[in-house]
Parts: structure tokens; sequence; C-alpha cells
């Protein structure tokens, strides 16, 4: 049970140049492979930069890393049923919040093992479905150990989207629904939505 | 049979903890942890321990240096292969338990008594098996949650499996000899060591317990399956909303 969740952040930050890879290839498999150069490249060579003005490169993850996930779906995924009473703006809000939430974490994550961690991209496996399929990766550790880290990704009108980062077995959609849907239950989405914005929502996957 | 005794002692210590569960009725997975009553005070108590053992934890992780700690995980890492290597064989995994030896072999040795992963750098792959994922590859799948005190989160099957394991491994023998007390209490410690970067994350949780089954249930399926659990339906995730109201939230397709 490591929730390693910084690591994971920076491996999900490895999708910021997603757009571009898109020209290429855009199955699942590649657009990790892709973007994964990139976003080290980018990085690694602007690494003072970054570091120096950090919301620089949030600005940077922001406009690409969208395009490639779901983000909508991962939170439609998180609230469940509970929201289900809540109408679409709330849910929208909810998930613009989470989205931010990632985003600060995702860049403070990058600047922090950019240089550092290695990224191999396994070849995909059985199971390939039309709409729903997995990516798994491994990252090298600056201490040598490998994190599994994986990513679900299903197919919308608009090609592939990553709607959920798996580490080590542990699913971010699935451990944050359990916090957050009885959450939602008891103290309603606008209680949550402000603790996710006041920055104390600290969850771990 | 020293090691026995201070197992049955945290077997009436959880006994004597189940006397006063009760209090607590929630149940937010009735599936899996049909004993949550009884498994938060046990959560609580273990929360309790953590105010003395956290600190010192923290005191060791900056004594420390990096190199040195982990060279400490990865000797008590290196002495659990003679256990992952019975339950490979157990498991039928023959090819995956000569790794096991070799590595056992090169790394207490030329990596002086496990301190040094030397197996690793030369490629030899790392596997970590167990009783409790034996039972679970052999047909008992299912298994209630259950926390232990002092050793945190575990299910009825792979507490049974870890009893059973400490018999044969070698962390069980050594720690038969006079300064065995010593040995558990480092291994305790730098096992804490380990998760401080995640107190956080716990603490600020909404449900702290949850967070903590979550993560170790999940982890766990994922270890019995050897990295490999077949995808989640996360459609079920959505299905109250489809069976019940609003056709918008059928969401990414």
């Amino acid at each position: 049970m490591k929730l390693r969740i910084l690591l994971v952040l920076a491996v999900a930050s490895i999708f910021s140049s997603g757009l571009l890879a898109q020209t290429q290839a855009d199955d699942p498999v590649s657009l990790v492979e892709n973007i994964t150069g990139r976003i080290y490249a980018d990085v690694t060579e602007n690494l003072e930069e970054y570091t120096a003005n950090p919301e620089a490169l949030e600005e940077l993850v922001r406009r690409d890393l969208m395009p490639l996930l779901d983000v909508k779906y991962s939170a439609r995924l998180i609230l469940g049923r509970a929201g289900r009473d809540v109408g679409e703006e709330k849910i929208d809000e909810f998930s613009d919040c989470m989205t931010n939430l990632l985003i600060n974490r995702y860049s403070k994550a990058l600047l922090y093992f950019s240089s550092e961690i290695k990224l191999n991209v396994l070849p995909q496996r059985g199971d390939l479905n039309e709409k729903l399929t997995r990516v798994r990766t491994r990252v090298t550790l600056p201490g040598g150990g490998e994190a599994p880290v994986d990513y679900a990704f299903h197919k919308t009108p608009e090609g592939w989207k990553a709607f959920d980062v798996v580490v080590e077995g542990i699913s971010y959609v699935t451990t944050y629904r359990n916090q957050i849907m009885p959450e939602v239950q008891a103290n309603g989405i606008d209680s949550v939505i402000e603790r996710l914005n006041s920055g104390q929502m600290q969850l771990a996957d | 049979m020293k090691k026995t005794h201070s197992i049955i002692g945290v077997i009436l210590l959880s006994l004597l903890l189940a006397g006063c569960a009760g209090t607590q009725s929630r149940n937010t997975d009735p599936e899996n942890d049909p004993w949550e009553g009884y498994n938060r005070k046990v959560f609580a108590f273990n929360q309790g321990l953590d105010k003395v053992a956290r600190p010192i934890a923290v005191g060791y992780d900056k004594i420390m240096p990096d190199p040195a700690q982990r060279g400490v995980g990865n000797f008590f890492r290196n002495l659990d292969a003679p256990v992952t290597y019975v339950n490979q064989v157990l498991q039928g995994k023959f090819r995956q338990s000569v790794s096991t030896i070799g590595r056992f072999l090169v790394n207490s040795t030329i990596g002086i008594l496990g301190f040094f992963d030397v197996a690793t750098e030369m490629g030899i792959p790392f596997y970590n098996e167990d009783l409790g994922q034996t039972l679970a590859t052999w047909g008992y799948e299912d298994s209630r949650y259950l926390m232990f005190p002092f050793f945190g989160p575990s299910t009825f099957r792979d507490g049974t499996g870890s009893v059973i394991d400490t018999f044969y491994s070698p962390v069980g023998q050594v720690f038969h000899g006079s300064n065995r007390w010593g040995l558990w209490i480092v291994r305790g410690i730098d096992t804490r060591a380990r998760y401080l970067d995640q107190d956080a994350e716990l603490n600020s949780a909404y449900d702290p317990y949850v967070l903590m089954r979550d993560v170790w249930w999940q982890n766990r399926q994922y270890q019995i399956y050897d990295g490999d659990p077949p995808m989640m339906d996360y459609d079920l995730y959505l299905e109250d909303d489809l069976e019940t109201v609003e056709p918008v939230s059928t969401g990414g397709e």
C-alpha cells in the first residue's frame, strides 16, 4: 500500500503533450509513448525556468493535458449516485475542482521528479477492447525500484481519453469515489467543492 | 517457540478489542468488510499506537542516510525470499521460483546479507508471494477484511497465511535469537518510516479508515493477480444513475 501520489502525478503529467502526439498515432499505447519523450524533454530542458515560475508549468500542463483526459467522466464515476440529483452545472463545477487539484499536483510532482524517473510503456496486452483499454507502464524510481502505473482509457467521439490512473493496483477513481461519495451525501456537494477549492482535500491513490 | 507466544498475544489482544467493539454501526462495505465495527476499533487502537511509533519513525528517517535506509529495507525484503519461493512452488510458478532462489543467493552473498540489492542490478526479477496469495489462487478468493493490532490491514485469509508463513521464514527463525525483539522493532520502524509521506493524505481524508482499507485492498488484489488483475467494471459506478434517473449521465459513451 504505497500511496505514491507524487509519482502518479508526475507520470500522469506525461500526457501533457497529448495534442501533438495525436497527429502521429492515436491508439492509447502510442499516445502514452509519444508523449513520454516530449514531456520529459520539455521539463528537463526548461527545468530552471519552471522551477522559478511554477505557474508557467501549470499552464502548460493545463493546456496540453486536458484534451487527453475525460475529466467529466472521471467526475461522474467518482460522484456515482451522489451526483444524481445535483445537476449538470454542479458536476461541471466539481469536475473543475478535481482538475485544478490534479494539475497543481502534477506540476509539483513533475518538478520534483522530472530529471530522475524513467518510464517504460509496456506493449498492448490481450484486453484491448473497442471501447475500453488499459495502458501499462513501469516507472523506474530514483532509488532503483520500479512502480507499476496503469492508465484506463475509453473511446469517446473525440478519440481515446484517459479517465483513471492506477498505481500498484490502486485506482484513483475508486479511491476518491469511496471518500467523496459519502462526503457529498453527508455534507452536500457545495461543501465538498469548497473543501476542494480550499486545498484541504488531500487524498491518495 | 517464543515467536508463537507473541502471535498468540496478538490474537488475544484482538479478541479483547473485539469485546469492546459494537458501538460503531457504520457499514460501508458489507460484502468485504462485515466486521467493520470491530475493525474500526482496532484501527483506532493502531492510530493511538502511532502516536508513539510515528515520532520514532520520523527520528529514524532523519538520522539514517537514504542509502542506509534502503539497505535496511533490502535486508528485510531479502529475508522474505524463502517465503516467496515456497509459495511460488505451491502455485506452480517454477520458473519464477528459480529466479527467487537466484536473487536470494546473490543478495545474501555478494549483496552482503541482503543489504545491497545486487540481483536487481543484474536484472533478476523480483517477485512477492505469500501463503495468503497462494490460498487466493487456490480458490479462496473472498475473505473478510480484518484489521490486526500492530500489524494493520489484512483479511482473515491473509492473516492466517502470515502466521503460518512465520514458522518457516528466516524472519521467523532469525527473530528467535536473543535480539529478536530488536529486529522486530527495527523492521517495524523501517516499515513505518516508509509510509511517512502518506500521513498527510491519510489524516486529511474524509474517512481515513476507508482510505486505508481501499488502498490496502486494491493493492492486495494486484499482488494476488501478479500485477495483472481483471479490469474494473467502471460501468457499475454509473449504474445507479442509468437505472434510476437522468439519462444525461450516461457519461463518456
